[in-house]
This record gives C-alpha cells, sequence and structure tokens, in this order.
C-alpha cells in the first residue's frame, strides 16, 4: 500500500510537472503525422503497389513502418523520457522533503524501488499509447495485424529502464537533475553508438590488443541500447537473433546500478 | 514509561567528503522522554537537536550508542507507524493540494484512503485550513505551511510526535492555537518532542527539557525545577540619596541599579522586612517588591554563556 502510495506519487508528479502531457503531446504529433503520411497519395499508391505483390509486399511495407517506428520511439524516450525523469530522484532528495519520506514507515530500499518503478510505468503507458496507435492505424490501413510490433513496448520499457537505473544512481551521489542528464546522454549518445560500432570501425583502426581488450571491457559491463534495438527490428522483422547477451548483460548492469543506488541511499545520512 | 531511550548516542560527520576530520554532533547523549510528556529540546545553533531529532527517526544514522523508541530498538521502520514528524523548513511537493498533502502523508504512514479521508477533514478544521484545502500548496504563506505541517503530523493519530520548530513564521494567534493544539493532544496521552527557538513558548508548554551544548546534554529536568524563583527581590522605591544608598549597601547588601531601584538577595523573609522597615522609618515610599523569576531565557543564556 505505502509502495504503491510512492509509485503513484511519481506519476502524479509527472503529470503535475506536465511530462506526462508533454509525451502525450509528442506521441499524439507523432501519430498524426504518421496518420498523414499513410494517408497522402504516393504512400497509398505505394501501398496499392505493395498489395498488388500479394500478402508478402504488405508485410514488407508494414514491418518497414514498424522498423521507422522503432527508431522514431528509440530518440524519444532517449531525448524526452530521459530528460523528464531525471529531476525525480533530485526533487525527493530535496531538503525537508527527504526527511518527512525517511520517518515514514517504508524502507529506504523499497523508496528505490518505488520510483524506478513508477518511472518505468510512465514510460509504459506512454509507449502503449504511442506505439498502440500508430499498430492500430497501420494494421487498420493495411489489414495486417502484426502482434509482434507490440513487443517493441516491452523492448524500449526495457532500455528505457537500464537508463534509468544509471539515472537514478547518479541523482543519488549528485543530486543534480543537470548531471544526471549529461551523463545519461553521454552514454547513451556518444559511449553505447561507439562500443556498438568498435569492431567495425574502431577495432579497424586500433589494432592494439590491449586497447581493444579495454574497449571491449567497456562494452560487455555498460548498458548496450543499440544492440536492444537490433533485436527488437530482428524480432518484428522476423530475422534471427544472433545473441541475447546484449539484453542479459544490459539486465545486470540495471541490477547491479540499482543495488549500488540501494546501498548508497541506505548509508547516507540526510 | 519511557517512549524514548538513549544511551551514550554520538554521531560524528566527517567536516568535508573524504575528509578525515570528524565533528561531533551528538557526544555520548543520554536521556528519556516519559509516555504522555511534552519534552522540549533547547540548545543554540549547532548544538545537534536536528540531529538527534533525525537519528531518532532513522534519518541519520548514529556514529554510536543506544536508542530504544517504544521499547525498542529503531533496526525497522514499524514504529514509524507511531510516530508524527514536522521537519524544520520542510517542503511538500508543491504541485499538491493542502487536502492532497494530508492524502499523501497519511497513506504513506500506512493508513487506509477511508481513514486517511476523515482525518483529513478533522484535521484541518483543527489548523484552521479547511478552507483552504483545495488551494496549491504554493500558494501557501508560511504559516499556512506550518499549520497544514502539524495537520500532516498528526494524521496517523501517533503516540510520539517530533516537532522541529513548529511555531517558525507562525503569527502570534496561531503560535497560541499551535500550543493550544499541542496542549490536547497531551491531555489525549500523546508524547510531543518539541525543538524551539522561541524559550518562552517552550516554558509554557513543556513538562520538561533538555538543554544541549555542542553536541552534548548540559542539563535536564523539569521546567518548574529549572525556571525555579530564586531569593533576589527587586525594589522599587522613592529616590534615595547617598547616604541611604550607602547604608543599603552596607548594611543589607543590595545591589543599587539606580536611585529608585535594587536588588536585595536572601532566603530570609525576617531580614527583608528589616529591609522594610530601614526604608520606611527612612520615609522611603516604597512602591514595589517583586521576587525575581529566573526565566528559562535567563537560565538558558546563562548556561550557555559559562560553557563558552
Amino acid at each position: 500500500m505505502i509502495f504503491l502510495t510512492l509509485v503513484l506519487s511519481t506519476f502524479r508528479e509527472a503529470v503535475a510537472k506536465k511530462i506526462f502531457l508533454g509525451f502525450f503531446a509528442i506521441s499524439t504529433l507523432v501519430i498524426l503525422i504518421f496518420l498523414f503520411l499513410i494517408n497522402v497519395e504516393s504512400v497509398e499508391g505505394m501501398v496499392d503497389m505493395m498489395g498488388a505483390a500479394g500478402d508478402e509486399g504488405i508485410r514488407k511495407l508494414v514491418i518497414g513502418f514498424e522498423v521507422a517506428m522503432i527508431d522514431i520511439s528509440y530518440l524519444l524516450i532517449i531525448t524526452f523520457c530521459l530528460i523528464s525523469v531525471s529531476s525525480f530522484i533530485p526533487s525527493m532528495l530535496e531538503k525537508g522533503n527527504i526527511d518527512l519520506l525517511l520517518s515514514k514507515p517504508i524502507s529506504r530500499t523499497n523508496i528505490i524501488l518505488a520510483k524506478f518503478t513508477g518511472g518505468v510505468m510512465l514510460v509504459f503507458f506512454s509507449l502503449v499509447y504511442l506505439i498502440g496507435f500508430v499498430w492500430i492505424i497501420l494494421s487498420s490501413k493495411s489489414g495486417f495485424w502484426h502482434f509482434p510490433f507490440l513487443y517493441t513496448i516491452l523492448w524500449l520499457t526495457l532500455s528505457f529502464a537500464i537508463i534509468y537505473s544509471l539515472i537514478i544512481f547518479i541523482g543519488l551521489v549528485s543530486q543534480s537533475t543537470i548531471l544526471s542528464i549529461l551523463v545519461s546522454f553521454f552514454l547513451v549518445f556518444i559511449v553505447c553508438p561507439i562500443l556498438y560500432v568498435r569492431e567495425a570501425t574502431i577495432f579497424s583502426l586500433v589494432e592494439n590488443n590491449v586497447v581493444q581488450f579495454i574497449i571491449n571491457f567497456f562494452y560487455y559491463i555498460l548498458p548496450k541500447p543499440n544492440d536492444i534495438n537490433k533485436i527488437t527490428t530482428d524480432i518484428i522483422t522476423g530475422e534471427e537473433v544472433n545473441s541475447y547477451m546484449p539484453v542479459f548483460s544490459s539486465i545486470l548492469f540495471m541490477l547491479a546500478v540499482l543495488s549500488a543506488s540501494v546501498f548508497y541511499f541506505k548509508k547516507k545520512d540526510y | 514509561m519511557s517512549i524514548i531511550t538513549t544511551k551514550n548516542l554520538s554521531k560524528e560527520y566527517s567536516s568535508k567528503s573524504f575528509s578525515k576530520e570528524k565533528i561531533l554532533a551528538l557526544n555520548n547523549f543520554s536521556f528519556e522522554v516519559e509516555s504522555g510528556e511534552i519534552f522540549g529540546i533547547l540548545g543554540p545553533n549547532g548544538a545537534g537537536k536536528t540531529t538527534l531529532i533525525k537519528i531518532l527517526l532513522g534519518i541519520t544514522h548514529r556514529t554510536k550508542g543506544e536508542v530504544k523508541i517504544f521499547d525498542n530498538e529503531i533496526n525497522t521502520e514499524a514504529y514509524k507507524m507511531k510516530v508524527g514528524y514536522l521537519p524544520e523548513n520542510h517542503k511538500f511537493p508543491n504541485y499538491l493540494n493542502g487536502e492532497q498533502v494530508m492524502e499523501f502523508y497519511g497513506k504513506m504512514s500506512g493508513m487506509s484512503s477511508a481513514d486517511v479521508g476523515k482525518k483529513t477533514n478533522d484535521l484541518l478544521k483543527l489548523v484552521d485550513m479547511e478552507k483552504w484545502r483545495k488551494t496549491k500548496i504554493k500558494k501557501y504563506s508560511k504559516g499556512m505551511l506550518q499549520r497544514l505541517g502539524l495537520a500532516q503530523a498528526m494524521i496517523n493519530d501517533p503516540e510520539l510526535i517530533f516537532l522541529d520548530e513548529p511555531t517558525d513564521g507562525v503569527d502570534p494567534i496561531g503560535r497560541k492555537e499551535i500550543r493550544d493544539i499541542l496542549e490536547n493532544l497531551k491531555d489525549r496521552g500523546k508524547t510531543i518532542f518539541l525543538n524551539s527557538h522561541l524559550l518562552s513558548e517552550v516554558e509554557l508548554i513543556c513538562d520538561r527539557v533538555a538543554i544541549m551544548h555542542k553536541g552534548s546534554l548540559v542539563k535536564s529536568g523539569r521546567v518548574d525545577e529549572i525556571t525555579h524563583i530564586s531569593d533576589n527581590y527587586i525594589i522599587n522605591c522613592s529616590d534615595v540619596s547617598e547616604v541611604i544608598m550607602n547604608r543599603l549597601m552596607m548594611n543589607f547588601k543590595a545591589t543599587i541599579l539606580s536611585i529608585n531601584e535594587f536588588h536585595f538577595k536572601t532566603d530570609n523573609i525576617d531580614e527583608l522586612n528589616r529591609l522594610i522597615d530601614f526604608m520606611r522609618q527612612n520615609n522611603i515610599l516604597i512602591r514595589g517588591i517583586q521576587r525575581e523569576k529566573n526565566t528559562l531565557e535567563n537560565m538558558f543564556i546563562n548556561l550557555i554563556g559559562s560553557q563558552n
């Protein structure tokens, strides 16, 4: 009951800070653009043309749209959600607020888990709206109801949860919203993409084994949102997934960072 | 029965991050708070009062020593179900209104929605905030926030209430109303742990006080014992001549403050009457004789002054 109250308060905070409204507005804009795109004559013509090629043609077209949608949603998640939720922990830690929270009969572990759950659920429901509507529009227009696309909601939520765990940790240690955003952006937009293409690009330029080992080391311990994105695309397109290692190692990263957050929060004096 | 017991409670802070230099916020602090009393904690800024409250509530961790609340070690969160707290400079989420603040903290204390609703109505009436219940708290004045904070601290009908500067920012009428609420709580058997800078207020409502200085307990006891009536008399009279002044000083060891006011110290009522006889024989008009009361404030200033 107390845990649920704290989870719901995260929602309430998101609504009050217009985070929910912002995501709803952006999602609605994306949906409307999508709706407009598939109704323009050239695209309609393409749908008719692919339809003439049979079910396989329609399938390919729908999946093509869906893959594009994953990339758009991924960008939305990173740019909007991470910025929005980065203030949750620093605002919770404000003097006068944290004192009251810690005086209530809830453990510090549960406070962290409730904040984590609240943020993840917020993004999950936002994605249900965005992906769900796109799926309905695409399916009703094409007549091809491609259910695996809905798994995107879970995969993107997982990607978010992994990065959010890091934001919680940075928020707890630094009590700074800006630093949480900067570090998460640096990780997601610079470090992770570089590590993702390390074999194709960096290793062809740097042949030193030690440097390669260090780069590989960071690849394996850090989260892998780009790999998860690729796995999601593979699942939707029906291609074979080479390895689920990036998912498991990213989940391990999330659990390790959350454990570190709980450990730090339990030891800290306020 | 003791509600709070601490034994040799100590707290050390690092002066800076990663520094080995330590600041002793609490130094072997031992005290007890009895059930049903209003207990005041006094001390200058930095004495360790808020640290003490935070340790008792599990907000800050102790370095060493024992703490028992409701006769149990404070290792779990269970005891907090029976505790209310109003922190100094509390900060409620400013997107909530008064009613929502009560609802949130009530539920965070483990109450059901129905109980929270009923209690909210009663408490907002009690602190005279009912008409502002739907107003966002970012529009509240400091005094209104304090009233709401007090109501919040009582939402779960706690047996023990910690109040850190509850009348901060509240006008004199509001302070009187808060005092009345605290008296009412005491009559209902609640234990109140009060930290206030307003010594006159503490003197008015507290049963017992503890005075802290630099993390240590300097003095504790019943307020009426600490603020006992002294043996010093303040005498106001008509103007006295220099000769009379000298005789007052020589024969009665009086301390002359002005030509019409002096202090006379005695624990013997016959001595006082002898002084009065002397003054009357010398045609001095006695305007007033008042036995000096050692206020909490005087005692506090003297005590802390002597410690520095």
